[in-house]
């Protein structure tokens, strides 16, 4: 065995090893940090060895755990010392030791610096290493561009060179401009030819991090990176030594495909070709092997080309079988492997419209889910929760279950959370919805959320077919041995409201309900108790006349908590005797809760908000982000009619018509309290605010009656005040304005959304032709009837779409899927005329398609010769035409080229020697066919609001549309006032119960 | 990224600990007691990650490989492949194997300040330097003979120059 080469250094940490305890180990340690500390006090006479030696030593205490707050100074000193030996001391422990803000190491800059710029390769090596890993803001403004010239020296050696790579990365991180700098891009190009491959690998490094920030400024490296990587697949020249286990670099190949999912789109034909070659010859050519490590390794490049194949928007025929080796992979035993293809399935889903064929491997997810593998069951949870819909719902939520009872503690909070949420979003009916809460509350009550009950109890109050189903459950529930919390609250409102339907059945008469859940008054927290006497009040109130003998034991029970120290449960008790002696009229009072508007599951909202949290997206992730914006439900329905009849779906909760029924709603809001409830009313989140309404929750009720309205019935003031309000409510969630502009650049999004329905938009444009899909996502617990989508084409496209159901079920998406040709230039837009009603209230909105004339253009790549010639040939109008346009939006002239090419007008760099000039060819394709357009920009640098725009074709409409379309872009129009956020739902909340109270109490 | 190389036995004991993110020595002793106390519970035939979001943060993961009484873990986010981190532990490990012929854990214990040299020639500032270990190898007896000279001519001056001249 081989010594630390330091004697003193081995017996300390024998010494260390041989203590028997924990005690005898702290004893030892503080007898040698003593003796470090005096001989480093008294430093005459200390040897460098010593100092190596000691210094050794305080890195393996500090491993241990102790906190060596000395000796810093003597650590850093090191790296000044002249010998090499006790350099490498001195460089290794201050990178352990020290943290990049640490004041000593501005001490040493000099010496760093000495040593990078120094002759001396080792010496270069330790510096850089050190930098790379600890270098903070100061040695990025004072070391990078020696560290560049490293970089790029021809002389160094690779090993310096690999060094200098990571070390500039990190120097990078701390300050970015270090390679901002003019040409360096031009820099990296020259860099990923180099032939040796740790030198590349660490280059690679470097290029993720540039592109990752900057995906425009590094295109140019593209075209390199795909050569590596055709280079590597294919084994040509590469070093025996850099094969590991048969398999070229696998670290630089997986690094290539990395910074490729880092660059957007890849336009260009030739290179997106080639690398789809590449990805093909992975996908199909990796074979599992005997040997762990080289199947480690292939598997590792495999799963890597799956990433790039998804972030690529690859074809179908790629896409396909990635989704067949991912289902292979979800079935093998190794675990390895099993687990990143639960990963990656997951993130597929995502991308890409697959889920149809990942619901065949449901089963062996499922099988995950009880893998005795944490990290195993957990890929499968996630990817069990985003594959489920509505179809699958049902298995999946119940397997969930299931599961539950055996699952351990790490996992528990995100199951029922997981599983509290697919039942929201998915359920087939809201019976069994409120099964499976009750459920997961029985089965999980300390992870339920009160977010969670509060839903059920509304879903449960606005559907009137489900309240005596709900309160019989609630009571089987009570009857079983020890029952949740959570469990009490909910089946104690349900009980108190709903009791009542079933008085009929065995053991469900007043009084038994009033003892089965008074049984569990002595064991419940406060506020729990305040829910019980607001039930207790509503079961006696509903025995008419009274029950004398249930009235004494109930007022017995408010009388008991007359005195008690919640305010909350004390000014119950005190009204509710009160009421109960009013007779008759508490029937008014105690009125059976009102329909709840219908408010976004904060449940919901919050797994939505938690999902857009991550810091440094790919543009994979970005893109999925939209994607996931553009579905709304992943139901894959028939696309037009042949939905399953709403009476299935959950089409049950639908407010009452403004008529007789909503005369309960003054009157029904009484039953709350007036005392301040700071939790509901502070309480920011929906939540709160859906519960605001709920007469246990209510809010301070501050505000005056609104005044009386010219409606022929005087006691339904407030039912129409309320529903005014709400028609005011439904307003789009966004800007309409936002959403087109964006989706004018972009092929898929949102078009619009309101808190009842989602539009979302996926398009494909295929020169003159398009396929647009609109996905109209049903977010509301109840149907949307008459849907009615009228496209309104511009005269000068042809559209076709199919037929639209009358109505949308709850959560459901309909898909239509609309054709479109376009048959001559112009800046119109087809119009999207919509309308449905939710409950009572009808909606119509106007939307704008972005089938805008960029549509049907695409970048024509042109030489100077060819444009010259182009150019020349028309001459003035009507086939070429100028403008001088004013008031133009100010920009650089590189922006206003980028707002060229993302409208598809593609920009000629170089081709005008003027550089305030942009000149640009795009081809405009229609039924006629495709005419070339050639577009001039001269801009003047001392004034940027006005620009001279020449537009040049065959045809006289494409040239004047096309040139009155660009200045449509560039003019910068005030942005129309974005409307006012819808108001919160509270607000009315606020109304409603101040006038009852006052009116009647 | 890598944020931290460790190397601890399957008692718990840290032998190798570093850290390419800051973190205070407290939570140093956390995230190894932590990560010991995840991977001690896993049952053989498990897959080799663990994600650590409670320690670290969103999007990471560990990555190890259990040899003998030594567990080598490699904590990394969302930005590397998590197979080429396990290859790249079984680098770090045939490399150290070749270096201490048959490597056990006494000798990483003996030699942590070996192993140190050997870690940064693999790894740097969280990125990969190299992943030959033929190269990993003859840099660090590079590194070896020089401090072997060095210390040889500690009271002389003639050692610097040397080696000085022979790199």
């Amino acid at each position: 065995m081989a010594l630390s080469g330091m004697r003193g250094l081995s017996v300390f940490i024998s010494d260390v090893r041989n203590c028997q305890n924990k005690e005898q180990e702290r004893v030892r340690v503080d007898k040698e940090l003593a003796n470090i500390r005096t001989r480093f006090k008294n430093q005459r006479g200390l040897t460098a060895y010593e100092k190596k030696k000691y210094v050794w030593k305080m890195l393996y205490i500090y491993m241990l755990g102790y906190d060596v707050d000395f000796g810093h100074m003597e650590t850093v000193a090191l790296i000044s010392a002249p010998k090499y030996a006790e350099k490498q001391v001195g460089y290794i422990v201050t990178s352990c030791l020290l943290n990049e803000n640490h004041d000593f190491l501005r001490l040493v800059i000099n010496t760093v610096r000495n040593d990078i710029i120094g002759r001396n390769e080792t010496f270069q090596c330790l510096a850089l290493t050190m930098v790379g890993n600890v270098g903070g803001r100061e040695f990025s403004e004072s070391l990078a561009p020696d560290v560049q010239k490293l970089l790029i020296s021809n002389s160094c050696r690779p090993l310096v060179r690999k060094k200098a790579a990571l070390c500039l990365l990190r120097l990078y991180r701390k300050n970015p401009d270090v390679v901002n700098v003019e040409g360096w891009s031009q820099q990296m190009v020259q860099l990923l030819d180099e032939r040796d491959l740790g030198v590349l690998t660490a280059v690679m490094s470097l290029l993720v991090a540039l592109v990752a920030s900057n995906p425009d400024g590094y295109t140019n490296c593209l075209s390199k990176c795909v050569y590596i990587l055709e280079r590597l697949t294919k084994s040509q020249d590469i070093l025996q030594e850099y094969t590991y286990y048969g398999i070229p670099s696998p670290w630089l190949q997986v690094k290539t495909m990395r910074v490729l999912q880092y660059f957007p789109v890849i336009e260009d034909s030739t290179i997106r070709k080639g690398l789809f070659d590449v990805l093909h010859r992975i996908l199909v050519g990796t074979d599992v092997v005997k040997n762990v490590n080289k199947n480690n390794a292939s598997h590792a490049v495999l799963f890597e080309a799956i990433a790039l194949v998804m972030h690529l928007d690859a074809d179908k025929d790629l896409m396909s079988q990635c989704v067949a080796l991912l289902g292979k992979f979800v079935a093998v035993r190794e675990p390895n492997i099993r687990y990143l293809g639960l990963e990656n399935m997951t993130r597929m889903l995502l991308v890409a419209d697959v889920s149809e064929s990942i619901k065949k491997h449901q089963a062996h997810i499922i099988t995950s889910l009880k893998d005795p593998d944490i990290s195993i069951r957990r890929r499968s949870l996630d990817l069990l929760y985003g594959m489920c819909d509505i179809s699958n719902a049902k298995d999946i939520v119940e397997e969930l279950l299931q599961y539950l009872t055996t699952a351990d503690f790490a996992i528990r909070e995100e199951l029922a959370l997981k599983a509290a949420i697919l039942a929201e979003k998915f359920a087939p009916n809201l019976a069994w919805y409120v099964e499976v809460i009750l459920q997961l509350i029985e089965k999980a009550g300390d992870f339920v959320s009160d977010d969670i009950w509060y839903r059920v109890v509304q879903f449960v109050t606005n559907n009137d077919d489900l309240q005596a189903f709900a309160a019989a459950k609630a009571r089987e529930y009570l009857d079983k041995p020890a029952v949740h919390e959570t469990m009490v609250k909910v089946a104690g409102y349900l009980l108190g409201e709903y009791s009542h339907l079933l008085a009929r059945r065995p053991g469900c008469s007043p009084k038994e309900v009033f003892h089965i859940v008074h049984d569990k008054f002595p064991t419940v927290t406060t506020p729990t108790k305040a829910i019980l006497l607001s039930a207790y009040v509503k079961i006696l109130m509903h025995t008419q006349p009274l029950d004398q003998e249930l009235q004494v034991q109930v007022e017995e029970v408010f009388k008991r908590c007359e005195n008690v120290v919640d305010a909350e449960v004390q000014q119950r008790a005190v009204e509710y005797i009160t009421l109960s002696r009013k007779g008759s009229s508490m029937v008014d009072i105690m009125a059976e809760m009102p329909k709840f508007p219908e408010r976004q599951s904060a449940l919901i909202k919050k797994a939505e908000d938690t999902e857009g949290e991550s810091t440094e997206m790919s543009a994979t992730k970005l893109r999925q982000q939209q994607n996931s914006m553009a579905l709304v439900v992943a139901d894959p329905g028939p696309a037009n009619g042949g939905l399953p009849p709403p009476s299935e779906q959950l089409a049950l909760p639908e407010p009452p018509p403004p008529s007789v029924e909503t005369a309960a709603i003054p009157k029904a809001y009484v039953n709350g309290t007036s005392s301040p409830h700071p939790s509901a009313s502070t309480n920011g989140d929906l939540l709160g605010d859906l519960l605001a309404p709920l007469a246990i929750e209510a809010p301070p009720v501050t505000t005056p009656p609104p005044p009386p309205s010219q409606v022929d019935d005087p006691g339904d003031p407030l039912a129409l005040a309320l529903y005014d309000q709400q028609v005011n409510q439904i307003k789009p969630i966004g800007s309409i304005e936002d959403w087109f502009r964006a989706l004018s650049l972009k092929d898929s999004g949102v078009l619009y959304e309101d808190p009842y329905i989602q539009i979302g938009i996926k398009s494909d444009w295929r020169e003159a032709q398009a396929k647009v899909v609109l996905f109209l996502g049903n977010k509301h617990t109840a149907s949307l009837v008459n849907v009615r989508v009228l496209i309104l084409p511009a005269p000068h496209l042809k559209m076709q779409f199919s037929q639209v159901p009358d109505t949308i079920p709850p959560r459901a998406q309909v898909q239509v899927p609309v054709e479109v040709v376009c048959l001559s230039a112009s800046r119109e837009t087809a119009v999207l005329d919509f309308s449905y009603t939710t409950s009572t209230l009808p909606v119509s909105v106007k939307l704008r398609l972005p089938t805008l004339m960029n549509k049907f253009l695409q970048p024509a790549p042109i030489s100077a010769s060819d444009f010259v010639a182009h150019w020349r040939a028309l001459v003035g109008p009507p086939t070429k035409l100028q403008d001088v346009v004013r008031g133009v939006r100010p920009m650089p002239v590189s922006d206003m080229g980028d707002l060229f090419n993302s409208l598809h007008i593609g920009v000629a760099p170089g081709l005008d020697p003027n550089v305030n000039n942009i000149v640009a060819a795009t081809t405009f394709y229609s039924q006629a066919g495709a005419t070339l357009c050639l577009v001039r920009v001269e801009t003047d640098p001392s004034d940027r609001t006005q620009m001279r725009l020449t537009v040049a074709s065959q045809d006289p409409n494409a040239t004047y549309e096309l040139k009155e379309f660009i200045k449509e872009q560039v003019i910068d129009i005030p942005v129309a006032p974005v409307p006012a956020p819808a108001p919160s739902p509270a607000a009315w909340g606020l109304t409603g119960p101040a006038a009852a109270l006052v009116g009647l109490i | 990224m890598i944020l931290a190389a460790l190397v601890m036995n399957t008692q718990g004991k840290p032998r190798i600990t570093k850290f390419y993110v800051p973190l205070g020595v407290e939570k140093q002793q956390e995230a190894i007691r932590t990560i010991y106390s995840a991977l001690s519970q896993r049952p053989e035939d498990s897959c080799s990650f663990v994600e650590t979001e409670d320690i670290f943060g969103p999007d990471t993961k560990l990555v190890y490989k259990h040899f003998a009484t030594l567990y080598f873990i490699f904590v990394i986010d969302s930005s590397e492949s998590e197979l080429g981190m396990l290859d790249l532990i079984q680098v770090f490990v045939e490399t150290l194997d070749r270096c201490f012929k048959n490597v056990c854990e006494l000798d990483i214990v003996y030699n942590f300040n070996k192993v140190h040299t050997i870690l940064d020639e693999i790894v740097m500032g969280g990125q990969v330097v190299e992943t030959n270990s033929a190269e990993v190898l003859k840099a660090v007896q590079d590194i070896w003979k020089l401090e072997r000279v060095g210390d040889l001519n500690v009271p002389s001056v003639r050692g610097i120059g040397s080696y000085r001249s022979k790199s």
